[in-house]
Order: structure tokens, then C-alpha cells, then sequence
């Protein structure tokens, strides 16, 4: 009885050590400069489109980047929403358009995912465990599981970096990648960007988020007082 | 000249009920409005139809209930009168058109009332309420407001770079 008493405390103990580690993010957990990312000149970069005024925010960000060095791109939709899905293709062909002709592997090298929302508007609140479950089963398989068997093999995480700007079901993508890091499984770094509409509050989603991700940004000076985590450079939309 | 009206996808009744107003409307026929595109969302204004086209007070009026795509509305507008969401807030400005917002104060998490505010005291558009609205349309002068800056990606290429790794 002890004996299990005892291993019970031990595993207790080292779940607790490394939740803390991977939180605190001790050991630091190298940038991929400092990896072997396999001599790749390109990273991979998912992000998620949370419709509307999100989506239009997350579109500027992702529009801002260089295409021939983030490659492929990982369009993370809500179920149902085309309009989100719609202006990802738009994008990528109006990219694709102006890319050179010596860069035309680097077309339409883009998906699109669809997960389940984790929260309806107007979803009443006794029935959001059970959808949000299914939100985290599918962003559990598309972090952890799908990467095990693509073609690029095990060894990439499912993007090297995830972009975010809420709101909701971002929080349960981003809830997958730390059950993924907790595993001890490659993980993509992650960026959250406060939406442009938060001048003096934060969002949920932000405040959720703002001790977990990787980086954490905001878009008014005012909510970057005071805490060093919170970085202000400008409007970024 | 025409004026475009939206509130949102969702509803504001008091918004689409006031530009429909006398007063309102007479406020911007003086001031040389004569067209008005309305997309009303969920809001309750004693219309039922899908798009209906009226004349109150000398303004010829185009009501939707919801448009698949609001750009060339805003494109062809010489103002938009808006709710103060900030992916309709950024369209407008950016496609430098004069813009008054009017903060919804009925959304639960209200942050629109902020982004309003900060942003009029930066010059870029006039922030109203419902009940002050017709006197921020006669009083408004488009040419005092600031020009909004254009899109610029560069500080967060320059973040995903450093992040990543490439100098």
C-alpha cells in the first residue's frame, strides 16, 4: 500500500515539475535559430482564423510575412465559417500571383483545417463542455497526432509557428500544443497578437493566454505597462 | 453624395432606427446626402423585407438586411456612418473615407466604446452616440480629420523573423 502510496507522490510530483518547467519555460526551450531545423531555409506557420474582425486582423499579419520563407501555411478555420476559408484562398492566390515564376514551388503550398467550435454563439453554457471536448480532440489531432505521420516525418511539429488573435476556440488550439509540449513532442512557438479593438482591457483569450504563449502582443501602448511579458511595437494591422 | 450605414452583422436597433429618423435625415439632406445605403443586420426597424427601397426627407433610402460584401459600399460612399467594430472601423479608414462611429452600448463586453474614443481623440474619424447623432452629422467637417496611416507589415515580419530565426 505504501509502496503505490509512495509512486503515486512520485508521479504526482514529476507531472508537477514538468507542468511548471514547460509554463515557466525552464529549461529554456531553444528558438529554432539554435535548433538543427533540419538545414531547412523555410518554416511552416499555422494560423488560426477566428471570423470576423479576427479573421480580417490574423489575414494582415499573416499577409505581412515573406510566402518563399514561411512555407507551408496552415489555415486554422472554424467549422462553418467560409467566409474565413474564402479570403485564405484569396490570399494565397493573390501571393501566388505576384510570387516570381522561380518560386513556384512555393505556391499553393497551403491547407486549410476545419475544427469544431468550441463554443456557439448563443450556445448555452451547460452544453459547452461536451463541444469544447470535441474542439480539443480535433486540435489534439491535428498538433499531435497528424505530424506523426506526415510526409516531413515525426520530427517537425505540425507548424513552427502558430499566430493567434482570438478569440475562443484559439484558447483550445493552444491548450493542444501544451498537452503536445507535455508529451515532450516538437512544438510550433506561439504568437498571440491582441486584437486591435483592445485598447485599455484585455480580452478572455488574452488573458487566458498572456503567462502561456511564447510571445505576447499587444496593439496600444496602454496594456503593455507594467508587465515586461506584454511587448507594444505600433499598430501591427 | 451617398452615405452608407452599417451596424454590424448582429443588431443595433437604436442606430438603424435613428438614421431613419426625421431628424437625422435632415440633418444629412442638408448637407447634401441624398443616397443612403443602410445594412440593418438583425435590427428591428419596422421592415421585414430582405432590401426595401423608401424616400424620407427628400433621401433616397436602400435598406438591406445583410450584404455579402460591404467594400464597394464603402467604396463608393462619401460617408460611412458605422457601430464601432474595429474590423469595419479599419475597412473605412483605410480606404480614407470619412467616418462617424456610433459605440453599440448594448454588446456585453463593450470595448467598442474605447477603440471609439481613443481613436477620435487621435483624429481619425468622430466618434457619436445615438443621442447626440444629428448634431455630429450637421457639425462634422471631414476635411479636420487626420489621414489615417496605410498598412504597414514590417514590425510583425520583423517579429516572425527574429522568432524564427532568419536575420
Amino acid at each position: 500500500m505504501s509502496i503505490i502510496t509512495f509512486s503515486g507522490v512520485l508521479i504526482l510530483l514529476a507531472l508537477t515539475v514538468r507542468t511548471f518547467a514547460i509554463l515557466s519555460g525552464y529549461p529554456r526551450r531553444p528558438k529554432p535559430s539554435e535548433q538543427n531545423l533540419s538545414n531547412s531555409k523555410t518554416r511552416s506557420v499555422a494560423v488560426f482564423l477566428g471570423s470576423g474582425g479576427h479573421t480580417s486582423e490574423a489575414m494582415m499579419l499573416v499577409s505581412a510575412l515573406d510566402f518563399s520563407r514561411y512555407t507551408p501555411r496552415t489555415y486554422v478555420v472554424s467549422e462553418g465559417d467560409t467566409l474565413s476559408a474564402h479570403k485564405a484562398t484569396t490570399l494565397e492566390q493573390s501571393k501566388a500571383a505576384s510570387l516570381s515564376s522561380s518560386n513556384t514551388q512555393m505556391r499553393r503550398q497551403y491547407n486549410i483545417e476545419i475544427v469544431p467550435r468550441a463554443r456557439r454563439v448563443h450556445q448555452s453554457l451547460l452544453t459547452t463542455p461536451s463541444t469544447a471536448l470535441l474542439s480539443l480532440m480535433f486540435c489534439i489531432y491535428l498538433v499531435s497526432i497528424k505530424p506523426l505521420f506526415a510526409k516531413s516525418g515525426f520530427r517537425r511539429p505540425f507548424a513552427d509557428v502558430l499566430i493567434l488573435n482570438g478569440p475562443g476556440t484559439c484558447v483550445i488550439l493552444c491548450v493542444a500544443v501544451l498537452l503536445n509540449k507535455f508529451i515532450g513532442l516538437p512544438s510550433p512557438r506561439i504568437i498571440y497578437v491582441e486584437s486591435f479593438a483592445r485598447v485599455r482591457s484585455l480580452s478572455l483569450s488574452g488573458r487566458l493566454l498572456c503567462r502561456i504563449v511564447d510571445r505576447f502582443i499587444v496593439q496600444w501602448p496602454e496594456l503593455a505597462r507594467r508587465d515586461s511579458r506584454k511587448e507594444y511595437r505600433g499598430w501591427l494591422v | 453624395m451617398l452615405v452608407f450605414v452599417t451596424v454590424g452583422s448582429t443588431k443595433f436597433d437604436a442606430l438603424a432606427q435613428a438614421v431613419l429618423s426625421e431628424s437625422v435625415l435632415k440633418s444629412l439632406h442638408d448637407k447634401g446626402y441624398k443616397y443612403l445605403v443602410l445594412q440593418r443586420g438583425n435590427s428591428d426597424v419596422g421592415i421585414s423585407e430582405e432590401t426595401l427601397s423608401l424616400r424620407r426627407e427628400g433621401v433616397d433610402i436602400e435598406a438591406w438586411k445583410y450584404k455579402a460584401s460591404i467594400q464597394t459600399d464603402i467604396e463608393r460612399a462619401d460617408l460611412v456612418i458605422s457601430h464601432s467594430g474595429s474590423g469595419t472601423v479599419l475597412d473605412v479608414l483605410r480606404l480614407g473615407k470619412p467616418l462617424i462611429v456610433v459605440p453599440n452600448p448594448t454588446l456585453l463586453d463593450n470595448h467598442q466604446e474605447e477603440l471609439a474614443s481613443e481613436l477620435e481623440n487621435l483624429g481619425y474619424l468622430k466618434a457619436a452616440s445615438v443621442g447626440n447623432l444629428q448634431e455630429t452629422i450637421a457639425n462634422f467637417e471631414p476635411s479636420s480629420l487626420v489621414p489615417f496611416p496605410p498598412f504597414d507589415g514590417s514590425a510583425f515580419r520583423a517579429l516572425v523573423d527574429e522568432e524564427m530565426g532568419f536575420q
